[in-house]
């Protein structure tokens, strides 16, 4: 447990003078893209700055021999041209997880490169034609000695595999897992069993806006601009590895195009480039560019299950065993990508009471790009299994789907409920979530199979997701350093404007609006008078970022906490003003006023003019100044495991349920989602807009995962076999379909204001929904999917399985 | 020998303002416009024609900016969405309808759909509003709001594909 002083009073005072918590008051952020003046880390242009462009491994699996760099020098308007061995003196970035394998990983490769887009050397030019032109050159004066290549996770874990990383004993970053004996008995009793292997494809978060970085030297602050989720915690990584004094690094935010995951890691760019511009004293910028993007960003997914299944008759699932294994790629990246696969299994079991899980937790090393954060983060793998395994129980016992579900879900009144992994469901409607999206998809069903009724070639099929989204996660599992909390400073200025400045990230979901709906209440003044400061390193308390569906949350907690501090002070100082008990006294509009009395009230302005300029007017004994801060560190959010390897990693626990019809085409395999309904429960809702607009995000990238995007290699070369938007099929408006949308508020009785996290629970359902519509479209000839992306070559690939199965059986009866 | 030497003089009108620069043959649009002029509205996505995110409009045609050079666009006349806000204080009603509906989130595919959408006659793909979109990507929205500020900004009734009991993304109060 952690200090909230006191978080009754916060949440009551804001709860009784709320004028903007709960409306959907307009974005802030809008007008500056919508006219095109906002300014993204690529639009910045400093005096004397040069173009960096890295140059990127060709090969999957290589000793570098040799670089000649010395006709990329030669070319005019090259400024520098920078391989590992002028990086000598820049640190490693740490391995701070001493339970996964260190991978020691430098800046820029120096003898050995693990994946086609590693960095290994970076020209620094006068504009970035001639940088890409040098680039060119350094790639042909570079000899690969390659090495024998490891493509996937059966290769990675096969006897005698090449290993990536030496010292190592193999391939294995992690490998956790202890059996439990009340599993094994479950197994012996259970009626039947099963057993199923399920996968999840490669796939990335992929903002519209790549990474990028400029770095300024100048003035004796190192000062860079990066297109990150997390600027303290680039701060503190490029303060410690280039050795420079935390003060005199300051890491700003630009305008940020998306992130979803990929820019909560810090890059080697984010080291390079801050590096560069102090030797070359002069400002350095660099751009990623679409093409390596898609090889140089963390990917994410590519996990499969081998699963065992134990059952009743009456379709009773009695426990299950999941192996979850995670390619990793080279696992050259920090903060490691190696948590989503203990995500995916404490989460699995999802908006249902099921404790008899046993789970192992397996990370390997690939010759592949490293993997890392995606939005989502693990779950949507997870819920992909539990929903097909409750199908597949289903169909195999001839118990209803729906009936199942509504036979496992969890009742409110078994909450707070501890799943198995130690996950504390502290509030929810998970029973209720899946009523009400039966509810709205029952007539859309009907319709819809009436529209094909007489169509022979159509199908339609119905597929279903409850889950549970983690919210506010610890983040000491995945960085191994960093804990939970982030935090407010609020000040009032003398002409009364209030100031907020937040740790947290703006990357696109809103997060100056809410903070100034949040403060405006708290503090009783118009949000217009409010200024927010997100993502400047030198103007906002450290904090953590913006990742895991924290920013609302958080946010919350530390401009509550802040709110109450500031106003018990600006409360004391007005009734000494009014001549009045601090008690008697009340802020509203703006003001404060005496309960109950007609005498004219004293301003915000007034008592900040009091506390900051007219020091005179302050109660005898009072400090100067109207600022505070506060440090939000959530209630009831572990960071550690407990003796018996439980842990509950996040501060709330948000819910949802998704129900999708589909029609399938037997003829070509083609499926559309023929309607999408989500309803979703993240507690008391600051935003009812943001809040859609996030769902509506999450669930258009989750259709991506469920039936287009996905990464492919060569399994022999481990090659990537993309390269662009034109192999790497990322949807548009003609492939989501119009959603509908409806919301449930359980607010967390453990959080300020009951807020619960949003930002991943879209895209957890889809997966499950698709695959089990169109298995369920398909039902007649036993098709029961098991993988994504379901396209129409794989659509086609399981019907054609599926009906020389049937053959088969026919023949041989 | 790369000849990366090679320029050419390019006059371009862009947003009414004429611009005359000598720049290398093989300079993008979208660099030119971005870069040399100076006007950072105009993205760049992914630099291989996809995802749209650079689409300005040359004599009067949505163009993906990154797929054109900029001594291609000599004597031509060039929109980009700095223009939509011309006198620099009221949005246009697109851009008026994209905020009222929320159809920005990070807003670095903006610029590109209303460039798209500045493009073409209303009555022309008043029905066909998924198609003409379909050209520009945007990863935060799931095109949800952005259909609605179309429809918004176009007059056209939604049809029926939200919950008949009025209970969808539209059902909360707004601000």
């Amino acid at each position: 447990m952690s200090c909230l002083d006191p978080p009754i009073n916060i949440s009551e005072h804001v709860r009784h003078s709320t004028r903007y918590v709960g409306r959907s008051l307009r974005r802030r952020e809008d007008r500056r893209p919508l006219t095109g003046r906002a300014r993204y880390v690529a639009d910045l242009q400093l005096a004397g700055m040069v173009e960096a462009v890295v140059v990127r491994s060709t090969e999957a699996h290589a000793r570098i021999v040799s670089i000649d760099t010395s006709e990329a020098r030669a070319l005019d308007g090259v400024v520098a041209v920078f391989t590992a061995a002028d990086l000598a003196e820049v640190a490693s970035f740490p391995d701070y997880i001493d339970y996964i394998g260190p991978v020691r990983q430098r800046p820029l490769a120096e003898d050995r490169v693990r994946y086609v887009g590693a960095p290994y050397a970076v020209v620094v030019a006068a504009d970035r034609y001639v940088a890409e032109d040098a680039a060119a050159l350094v790639a042909v004066g570079t000899v690969f000695e390659p090495l024998p290549a490891v493509a996937d996770i059966d290769q990675a874990l096969a006897a005698g595999a090449p290993k990536l990383h030496d010292d190592w004993a193999d391939n294995r970053s992690v490998d956790i897992g202890a059996e439990r004996p009340e599993i094994t008995e479950a197994f012996r009793r259970a009626d039947h069993t099963f057993a199923e292997t399920f996968t999840s494809q490669r796939q990335t978060g992929l903002p519209i806006e790549t990474r990028g970085v400029v770095a300024d030297p100048s003035d004796g602050v190192l000062t860079v601009w990066s297109s990150t989720q997390s600027p303290h915690m680039v701060r503190s990584t490029i303060a410690l590895m280039l050795g420079v004094p935390e003060p005199q690094v300051r890491v700003v935010l630009p305008t940020v195009g998306g992130g979803f995951g990929t820019k909560t890691h810090i890059y080697s760019e984010d080291i390079v480039v801050p590096w560069a511009a102090r030797l070359l004293d002069r400002p350095v910028r660099w751009i990623e560019d679409r093409m390596e993007n898609l090889v140089a960003s963390v990917h994410a997914r590519d996990q499969r299950h081998d699963v065992e299944v134990a059952y009743d008759d009456d379709g009773t699932i009695r426990a299950v065993r999941c192996t979850s294994i995670l390619d990793l790629g080279s696992g050259e990246i920090f903060m490691p990508g190696t948590a989503p696969v203990f995500v995916t299994n404490a989460c699995i079991t999802g908006g249902y009471d099921f404790p008899l899980m046993e789970t192992r937790t397996v990370a390997v090393v690939t010759n592949k790009t490293p993997a890392g954060a995606y939005r989502g983060f693990g779950i949507p793998e997870g819920a992909l299994v539990m929903e097909r395994v409750i199908d597949r129980v289903a169909r195999l016992t001839g118990t209803d789907r729906v009936g199942l579900r509504r036979r496992m879900l969890l009742r409110r009144e078994q909450l707070p409920y501890v799943m198995h992994g130690g996950g504390r469901l502290d509030s929810g409607s998970h029973a209720e979530s899946f009523e009400r999206a039966l509810e709205m998809a029952e007539a859309s069903l009907a319709r819809i199979r009436e529209q094909h009724a007489d169509d022979p070639d159509t199908r339609v099929g119905v597929g279903y997701s409850n889950y549970v989204e983690p919210t506010s996660p610890t983040y000491h599992l995945t960085t191994g350093h960093w804990a939970g909390y982030d935090a407010s400073t609020i000040r009032v200025d003398p002409d009364g404007s209030v100031r907020v400045a937040a740790g947290l990230s703006a990357i696109g979901q809103g997060a100056e609006t809410i903070a100034a709906q949040l403060a405006a209440d708290a503090l009783g003044v118009a949000a217009d008078d409010v200024t927010v400061v997100l993502g400047d390193t030198e103007r906002s308390p450290y904090g953590l970022g913006s990742w895991g569906s924290r920013g609302a949350m958080m946010l919350t907690g530390s401009v509550l906490m802040a709110s109450n501090r500031l106003l018990d002070k600006a409360r004391a100082i007005a009734a000494h003003m009014l001549e009045a008990a601090d008690e008697d006294v009340v802020v509203s509009d703006g003001a404060f006023h005496v309960v109950g009395s007609e005498q004219p009230s004293v301003s915000w302005s007034e008592v900040a003019t009091a506390a900051w300029i007219r020091t005179v007017d302050l109660p005898p004994g009072t400090e100067a100044g109207l600022e505070t801060s506060g440090y939000y560190d959530p209630p009831y959010l572990e960071h550690e495991l407990d003796a018996s390897g439980k842990i509950n990693a996040a501060a709330s626990w948000s819910n949802g349920s998704h129900v999708g019809i589909v029609s399938v085409r037997l003829s070509t395999g083609e499926v559309k989602i023929e309607d999408y309904v989500v309803v979703h429960d993240c507690g008391t809702v600051i935003n009812p807009q943001l809040v859609d607009g996030q769902i509506h995000g999450g669930v258009a990238q989750g259709i991506a995962g469920a039936m287009y995007e996905h990464f492919q290699y060569d399994t022999e070369t481990a090659h990537p076999l993309f390269a662009s938007f034109m192999d790497y099929l990322v949807p548009t408006s003609a492939e989501v379909p119009r959603l509908r949308l409806d919301h449930f508020e359980s607010p967390s009785p453990d959080q300020p204001l009951g807020v619960k996290g949003c930002g991943e629970g879209g895209t957890i359902g889809p997966p499950a929904v698709v695959t089990g519509a169109v298995s369920d479209a398909l039902a007649e000839w036993g098709v029961d999917l098991t993988t994504c992306p379901v396209t129409p070559v794989s659509v086609r690939a399981a019907l054609r399985a599926a009906q020389s199965r049937a053959a088969a059986e026919r023949e041989q009866p | 020998m790369i000849d990366t030497a090679r320029e050419a003089d390019v006059h371009v009108d862009i947003n009414g303002r004429s611009h005359h620069h000598r720049v290398p043959v093989r300079l993008l649009l979208s660099d030119y416009i971005r870069d040399v002029v100076g006007l950072t509205g105009t993205h760049v996505g992914c630099e291989h024609g996809y995802c749209g995110a650079c689409t300005v409009m040359v004599n009067g045609d949505a163009v993906r900016s990154c797929l054109m050079l900029a001594v291609q666009a000599h004597g031509a006349d060039v929109r980009t969405v700095e223009s939509l806000t011309a006198d620099g204080t009221a949005l246009s009603p697109m851009q008026q309808a994209f905020h009222e509906s929320y159809a920005l989130q990070c807003g670095f595919c903006t610029a590109g759909f209303l460039m798209t959408l500045e493009s073409v006659d209303p009555d022309d793909w008043r029905d066909r509003t998924v198609e003409l979109l379909s050209g520009n990507l945007c990863r935060c929205t799931g095109y949800q709001n952005i259909m609605a500020a179309v429809e918004r900004a176009w007059g056209i009734e939604r049809a029926g594909s939200r919950d008949a009991a009025g209970v969808g993304g539209e059902a909360h109060g707004d601000g």
